[in-house]
């Protein structure tokens, strides 16, 4: 027989079931009690069946009193193999539901301590996916299985145990028969780690072909003249039906014969025979031929279920997998308690940082080194790509930089506190999140304790006092899904007021400005005016102009650090500033429409 | 039965319409075959059933009256009915192993797949159906292709026993009745309980669902959170909705549960008092004992399909569930076609009376929108966000039909042209492009597939694509998938402008296809659209209003109404939104950094 927790052996790599024990860990002892549970149940059952065969046994001795309490003690034996069952189901479910909090809760606390990095390259739905539908997915392995594994241990070895005392010839038969069907369902699986493979590769295939389909419609809509992507979607499907095809013709009889054979039919035909012949030739008791005939089957009939729940399991293990590879995320170093580092004043330096994303990608920044002094506004600026983002990533270490150093007051962020650092420098980023609270709750964020004037104040340096207020419930407002019914203009104020109210000496801005409506850009810059005063900034800009007044312009191209100065000076320079200065000169004059009059109709 | 009406299901699903809809599912090539092979299914349990019975006069005859002959001939009774039913089942099973059920599952994807192309995109688009669709999409085939086997299993666990319960009337009249009073019973017990496992599942869905957008709003919020010092409290707050999820989880096991022991308990003691029954008889010398331990071993073999039973109901939900969803994505009716049919041969376009309340919302996005484009014009749709700009062009390409009005290409009202001519009328450059996981040149040539080299050259030349696919690793043939995150947003930009030009459709939409681009990436994209709108009837949405100063027409959409349209000299001359946003819009472009430490505004 094969193992039946690990299956056929399969050519997969990565964790194997070990792996899905293993992660059951903090509920070990109730997923045992199941199991127990499971066992005894299991064992009522083959008892219920004696104390039937011995029900028979009394009646032709025509004992009707004894009988009847072999009969009584059959229905208590199966109201306690149902109750044993029921307790396994429950423990284990139980258990199941216990193992899903555990590991969520312990995956939220990873997320809080891994590097912002790790995060951002995962995507929040992919983690969100890990953290909800793999621990989901948990559930048909630790509630389903277990009790199921634990009778598929037990029984077939009492079973064959109690055959063996009752008839060795019925036995070996019965055997013979499990054996035949077992065999040839396992040659049938020989290849099965290599068709599962290709099963699965094809099914991808098909998962990204169906959302590419779905979600490029208006383009598939608007573009795909030819059918273009119907077809490659239709190929995709193709592929995958050819390797099901496959499989199926390939398992298809050797899974038809054992199912076959594993039914109980044939086993009964077999001890029906051979016991029938023995009885009547007077070498077999006609009562332990009842007997024999009431437990053979219960040897395949145990092992069957888990074979039908061994394809959930195999999906099982990937999903495993991917929760052991978010545990598995190295957490962000943090200095000792008493060796940490404190900040000595407002200052940003960056010495000779040299930083990669992977360890086969190219330099992102390379030797990188400059100073923002305290109070001072430096801008970053370059081409897409030029490591400009990098430089601000740095500073609140969604990454530590390979080599070199990132200084935050004179102290290396690497030896502060997450605490210490946060509390030096306020974010505005790019992307605006808003929670699904209250807009106060949003702009209190990062300040709790905070006085409802302070929120106000906050709000109305960040212009958004004003449009708060229109709202229906205005500071008490829910923000609703990500903000959805704020314009982007009117979300991103609302994280400048929660930045105001931090009042942090430090502040890093990417690209603050790019997805603000005209109307709200004049707002938008006049709150973040506010927001600037008095605070060492480090921003980033494609929008050249509102940079033009900084007191230092790093420019950065491929990684490196090209020039630095001020706006008149790059200009003057003719240099890669002044290159990114004419072009946009040159965007910001364009119109649609510039054609020669007669092309236009009158 | 207080289901509330939101509830996707009132009742169960009538096993008529659920049939119905598994032979709609795998389609008229396959139905006859998949009828068989339930029927097959159906009359191998009958003769499983029959089997099982016949091993009763089997003990009978070789007990009672010690009948050799008649003990062999019941033997090869059984022995037959076990072989035929065997048979019988092998050859049903052939559906699944032959591969005509995944062959059917194919080809219902295609249908699926071809339905959404036809259905309104508007539909399609709605919130979360995209998602919805694609999981229908996906696990089409993993919900049908168990069809087979769960039926399998419930024939054996229900239709087997039931057929050895009437064959048990040549026997014994009293325990055939007894026996067939206890097994039948697990189906109407089965529907009674289901109501209550659907409530069960719906409340669990729905902690399952917020659980969800707590983690998602979580994992998204993260880099905000830790710069706030947040992070653990808002894990704390997180472990109590996992907790509350638990709670319900426990809830749900409970509630579903009871029925299930029920049902459980009902008919595996009611069993062995069948048994309790027969040893009474054989007591009172009413029945034959040789009878009874006949019974016995039958009874050992149908409880165990029995106590199984439960755990394939669900799965049975499934494939109901996937059954009616596939019915109703296919139920989605395209946009009609108005007769008689009509292509424009000119390219002004007509806006008439123009009123379009999307299904959801409580108000009109366009009210009364009337507006005339002359052909081979550049017209501009300026107004805040939520006025009704993008709205108007999804209108244009008929992503919907507007409530009240017309819309009218050439003269030609849109409902009148057929929607693979339409969709070549129009191109469209998106703010957020979409490349497909493809190589360069079919990602630009999908616009056109019989284009030649040269054409798909100049339009890569023209929309300034080339030097920098020439630039890349296998040129033409590299693949967007894998470095599509190393082409900067300008590049694919311009592939998108590329794939237009090569489309060379009379009438081009931009929605604002410079927003997300910088600077020196963005002087490329604006020559590249030089050449795309050139001859064009032309509707584009900017936010930067310098970008269409130059408009032909300029029309200023509010709250979805058209309140003002002209030049821009015009508009500027009279007092109005217009000018407020290009003063606005001026002001921030003038706007300096102050230098921290000397004063402020």
């Amino acid at each position: 027989m094969t193992d039946p927790k690990t299956g056929p052996k399969t050519a997969r790599p990565g964790p194997k079931l070990p792996g899905a024990w293993a992660i059951m860990a903090p509920v070990r002892g109730q997923i045992r009690a199941g199991m127990a549970l499971a066992v005894l149940s299991a064992l009522f059952g083959l008892a219920t069946l004696g104390f039937l065969a011995l029900t028979v046994q009394a009646l032709m001795a025509g004992q009707g009193a004894l009988a009847c309490g072999f009969m009584a003690a059959a229905f208590l034996c199966t109201l306690g193999g149902y109750l044993g069952r029921l307790g396994a189901f429950n423990q284990s479910h139980y258990a199941a539901f216990r193992l899903e909090r555990l590991l969520r809760t312990g995956l939220a606390q990873r997320l809080a301590q891994v590097s912002l990095g790790y995060v951002e390259t995962e995507g929040a739905g992919g983690l969100t996916k890990v953290i909800h539908d793999d621990v989901k997915a948990l559930h048909v392995f630790v509630a389903d299985s277990t009790p199921l594994y634990a009778r598929a241990y037990v029984t077939p070895f009492v079973t064959f145990a109690l055959l063996l005392w009752l008839d060795w010839r019925l036995a070996l038969a019965a055997l013979a028969v499990l054996a035949l069907g077992m065999g040839v369902l396992t040659w049938a699986q020989r290849r099965r780690g290599e068709m599962a493979r290709a099963y699965n590769d094809a099914r991808e295939r098909v998962s990204a072909a169906v959302v590419e389909f779905v979600q490029a419609m208006p383009v598939v809509r608007t573009f795909d003249a030819g059918h273009g992507i119907f077809g490659r979607y239709q190929r995709a499907l193709d592929a995958y039906a050819q390797v099901l095809a496959r499989w199926y013709r390939e398992s298809g009889f050797a899974a038809r014969f054992s199912w076959v054979v594993l039914a109980p039919m044939p086993t009964l035909a077999v001890v029906l025979w051979l016991g029938g012949g023995l009885v009547w030739a007077g070498d077999l008791d006609p009562l332990r031929w009842l007997a024999v005939l009431l437990l053979c089957t219960g040897m395949a009939e145990a092992v069957m279920p888990m074979m039908m729940l061994r394809h959930m399991n195999e999906k099982v293990k990937l999903s495993i997998a991917r929760i052991h590879e978010v545990m598995a995320a190295p957490v962000l170093p943090e200095p000792a308690p008493g060796a940490e580092a404190r900040p000595q004043d407002a200052s940003v330096r960056f010495e000779n940082v040299t930083f990669r994303y992977g360890a086969g990608e190219s330099d992102a920044l390379t030797d990188v080194t400059f100073e923002a002094a305290p109070g001072t506004v430096t801008a970053l600026v370059g081409p897409s790509g030029a490591g400009k983002s990098t430089v601000a990533r740095l500073i609140p270490r969604f990454w530590d930089a390979n080599s070199g150093r990132v200084l935050i007051g004179g102290a290396d962020v690497r030896e502060m506190t997450a605490d210490t650092l946060m509390g030096q420098v306020a974010f505005v980023f790019q992307d605006t999140f808003l929670f699904s609270d209250s807009i106060a709750a949003n702009i209190r964020l990062g300040s709790p304790e905070a006085s409802m004037e302070d929120v106000i104040a906050a709000a109305t340096a960040a212009q958004a006092h004003d449009f708060i207020m229109d709202l229906p419930q205005g500071y008490d407002t829910p923000a609703g899904e990500r903000g959805s019914f704020l314009s982007g203009g009117q979300r991103q104020r609302i994280t400048i007021a929660r930045a105001i109210l931090q009042d942090r000496p430090i502040l890093v801005l990417d690209e603050a400005t790019a997805f603000a409506d005209p109307e709200n850009e004049a707002a938008l810059v006049a709150a973040l005016a506010r927001l600037m005063r008095g605070k060492t900034v480090l921003m980033v800009a494609h929008r050249l102009p509102t940079i033009r007044d900084a007191d230092r312009i790093l420019v950065f191209d491929r990684g490196r650090l090209t020039e630095q100065g001020r706006h008149d000076d790059l200009v003057a320079g003719g240099g890669l500033y002044a290159r990114l200065w004419s072009n946009y000169e040159r965007a910001q004059n364009w119109s649609l429409g510039q054609r020669a009059p007669q092309e236009v109709p009158a | 039965m207080s289901a509330p009406s939101t509830a996707p299901r009132k009742g169960p699903t009538p096993w008529l319409a659920t049939w119905q809809r598994l032979m709609e599912g795998v389609g008229p090539e396959a139905a006859p075959g998949l009828r068989r092979a339930i029927l097959g299914l159906l009359a191998a349990a009958i003769l499983q059933g029959l089997a099982l019975a016949s091993i009763v006069p089997v003990f009978t005859a070789l007990f009672s009256r010690r009948d050799l002959t008649d003990g062999l001939v019941w033997l090869a009774v059984f022995t037959a009915l076990t072989v035929a039913a065997s048979v019988l089942r092998w050859r049903a099973q052939g559906f699944d192993y032959d591969g005509q059920m995944s062959a059917a599952t194919n080809r219902l994807r295609l249908r699926l797949g071809a339905q959404l192309r036809r259905m309104p995109l508007e539909t399609l688009q709605e919130s979360r159906t995209g998602e919805l669709n694609s999981m229908v999409l996906n696990s089409v085939d993993e919900t049908l292709q168990t069809t087979l086997t769960i039926l399998n299993l419930i024939f054996i666990a229900v239709v087997t026993p039931f057929a050895t319960g009437i064959a048990l009337f040549a026997v014994d009249w009293r325990m055939a009745l007894a026996f067939l009073a206890v097994f039948p019973a697990i189906l109407p017990l089965y529907r009674w309980r289901r109501p209550a496992m659907g409530r069960g599942k719906r409340i669990l869905a729905q902690a399952h669902q917020e659980a969800n957008a707590d983690v998602l709003e979580y994992a998204q919020g993260l880099p905000v959170l830790r710069a706030a010092r947040q992070a653990g409290s808002k894990a704390e707050r997180l472990a109590k909705t996992f907790e509350k999820l638990e709670a319900i989880q426990a809830y749900g096991h409970r509630k579903g549960e009871k029925p299930n022991i029920l049902v459980a308990s009902v008919v595996e003691l009611g069993l062995v008092l069948v048994l309790a029954l027969g040893a009474g008889l054989v007591a009172f010398g009413a029945l034959d004992l040789a009878a009874l331990a006949g019974l016995l071993v039958i009874v050992a073999r149908l409880s165990e399909p029995l106590s199984t039973f439960i755990l394939y109901t669900a799965m049975v939900e499934l494939i109901e569930s996937a059954l009616d969803r596939i019915a109703a994505l296919m139920r989605i009716e395209p946009l009609p076609q108005d007769d008689p049919a009509a292509v424009p041969d000119r390219f002004d376009i007509e806006f008439d009376a123009v009123t379009f309340r999307y299904a959801q919302a409580p108000d009109p996005a366009l009210k009364g929108i009337s507006l005339r484009l002359p052909a081979r014009s550049l017209t501009a749709l300026v107004g805040p966000s939520g006025s009704g700009k993008t709205t108007l062009t999804k209108l244009l390409m008929r992503q919907s039909d507007p409530q009240e009005g017309a819309i009218r290409i050439g003269g030609v009202d849109l409902r009148r042209i057929p929607a693979d001519r339409l969709a070549g009328l129009i191109s469209v450059v998106f703010q957020d492009v979409y490349l497909f996981n493809d190589t360069v040149a079919a990602n630009i040539r999908m616009a056109r597939p019989g284009a030649t080299e040269a054409e798909l050259r100049a339009a890569a030349e023209a929309a300034h694509c080339l030097e920098f696919i020439e630039r890349l690793p296998k040129g033409w043939d590299t693949p967007l998938g894998d470095i599509g995150g190393r082409l900067s947003g300008g590049e694919r930009q311009r592939i998108s402008i590329a794939r237009a030009l090569l489309k060379d459709a009379p009438i081009v939409i931009l929605d604002e296809p410079t927003a997300a681009l910088d600077t020196e990436s963005e002087l490329s994209v604006q020559r590249a659209i030089d050449a795309l709108v050139r001859d064009k009837t032309v509707l584009v949405i900017a936010h930067r209003l310098s970008t269409v100063a130059g408009a032909d027409r300029l029309l200023v959409l509010e709250e979805g109404r058209l309140t003002a349209q002209g030049r821009h000299a015009e508009l500027l001359a009279c007092p109005g939104r217009y000018r407020r946003m290009w003063e606005a819009q001026m002001r921030a472009k003038d706007w300096h950094l102050v230098p921290a430490g000397t004063s402020a505004h």
